[in-house]
């Protein structure tokens, strides 16, 4: 029942959380508690596939016997193969495991590879540009209006001559203030596991959507930071600046929604949260998180309760 | 000592696109004396070096090598922004963009926003 359920809930979660999520209008007044919830939605998933696998491999008797119990059957199972039923138990710690090595071995793919373009690009950084004291930054001699961040041990941020010609002083410090928020908050973490994740178990909904969700939101995030120093009208200023005046050909890609979003935000005069909004999404972050843990311990500790009330009983 | 050849290889770098005609190791070695104590083997390593990560050719003349740069200046820049910019294959684990590309129609939606403010905060 408890296995049934724990392997029901990430596959209905993994269709609708992504819909619900993402209706969420308030998540550009408080990115840091939406960019929480995305990342507890996905770890509820994954964790509640781990758990049911968990549930299946070990009779819930067995949880509430204790720790001690837990490894003396493990132990007897070990050496015996007996004391479970050995297909299911097959079957769970196969997709459990599969599932841990998949992601792990995602995440670290991610992460080397992005060490090692950084590497280079920060091997050719050197021998371009120049390191100006007073911005904080490396400057490169180029006509495009380029601002950006080099994440790393050896991080830094970058700005071209074209953006530091278009950008008056106060904005291009707004500007370098955004992209060492970046820095400071680890934001290209959040973007990896995200995207960790979305590579590993492709075309599922709420990691295709958290990806596109979270490389927005640490946007968002990166212009609050910035706007706590800096007048928020600048940094949409700035943020217009940078976005025109292009040569055609440079335009790679598409999707200039956030920045639209990004500068009316700006605009607007802050509107955070009100305390029981933030209470009720804390809540929801704790409920994605622990829900499938209580579900998965209820009959072991139904077990524990009912063996050891047993014995108080019977004294 | 490795940062201080990496250092090295940026100021050759410099000095080769700055010359924009090839050059050899002693060319370069006489151009650096004028402001640094310097061996003929360090710049000679160090260039060879740079031909060895493509950012120099060289052909014989004689007994000593001819280098030049394989592209110019600007457009190794060119190259190396626009690897910054392609965010396609691994996102944004490499580099955190300040913004994305922008259509004509976008931009012009950008600037109508900023026109409900007066001038005087934009740049």
């Amino acid at each position: 029942m408890t296995a049934v359920a724990l392997t029901l809930y990430p596959l209905l979660a993994a269709f609708i959380l992504p819909r619900v999520l993402g209706r969420a209008g308030w998540a550009d007044r408080a990115p840091r508690l939406a960019i929480t919830l995305w990342q507890a939605a996905c770890a509820s998933v994954v964790g509640s596939v781990l758990l049911a696998a968990f549930v299946l491999a070990v009779p819930p008797a067995v949880v509430g016997h204790g720790l001690a119990a837990f490894f003396a059957a493990c132990t007897a199972w070990l050496t015996h193969g007996t004391g479970m039923t050995v297909a299911t138990t097959g079957i769970a710690v196969t997709v459990a495991g599969a599932v841990v090595t998949r992601i792990a071995y995602r995440t670290a793919a991610v992460l080397v590879r992005a060490r090692t373009e950084r590497r280079r690009h920060a091997e050719v950084l050197a021998r371009l540009g120049r390191h100006d004291e007073r911005l904080g930054a490396i400057v490169v001699d180029y006509d495009e209006r380029l601002a950006y961040c080099l994440p790393g041990r050896r991080a830094s941020t970058v700005i071209t001559t074209g953006a530091l010609r278009s950008l008056s002083p106060e904005q291009v410090a707004a500007v370098l203030a955004h992209e060492r928020a970046h820095l400071r908050g680890r934001h290209h973490l959040v973007v990896a596991g995200a995207e960790a994740l979305a590579t590993a178990f492709p075309r599922v909904p709420l990691f295709e959507r958290a990806r596109a969700e979270l490389a927005g939101l640490v946007e968002l995030l990166a212009d609050d930071m910035a706007a706590r120093r800096h007048p928020r009208v600048l940094i949409a200023t700035a943020l217009v600046g940078l976005a025109t005046g292009r040569t055609p050909a440079s335009a790679l890609g598409a999707g200039g929604d956030t920045a639209l979003a990004r500068v009316r935000r700006m605009l607007r005069p802050e509107t955070p949260l009100g305390r029981g909004q933030r209470l009720a999404g804390a809540l929801t972050v704790g409920l994605l998180l622990g829900g499938p843990a209580v579900v998965a311990l209820l009959p072991g500790l139904g077990s524990f309760l009912a063996h050891h009330c047993h014995e108080l009983l019977a004294r | 000592m490795m940062r201080g050849l990496g250092e090295l290889e940026s100021v050759i770098m410099d000095r080769m696109w700055s010359y924009r005609r090839p050059a050899s190791v002693r060319d370069v070695l006489e151009d650096l004396r004028r402001e640094r104590q310097i061996a003929y083997t360090t710049v000679m390593t160090v260039m060879d070096k740079l031909h060895t990560k493509g950012l120099l050719t060289r052909e014989l003349a004689g007994k000593a090598y001819i280098y030049r740069t394989v592209s110019t200046k600007e457009a190794y820049t060119a190259d190396l922004m626009r690897e910054s910019l392609a965010r396609s294959g691994n996102q944004a684990a490499t580099l955190v963009h300040f913004l994305e590309r922008l259509t004509p129609e976008e931009a012009g939606a950008l600037e109508a926003a900023l026109q409900v403010f007066p001038p005087r905060g934009r740049g």
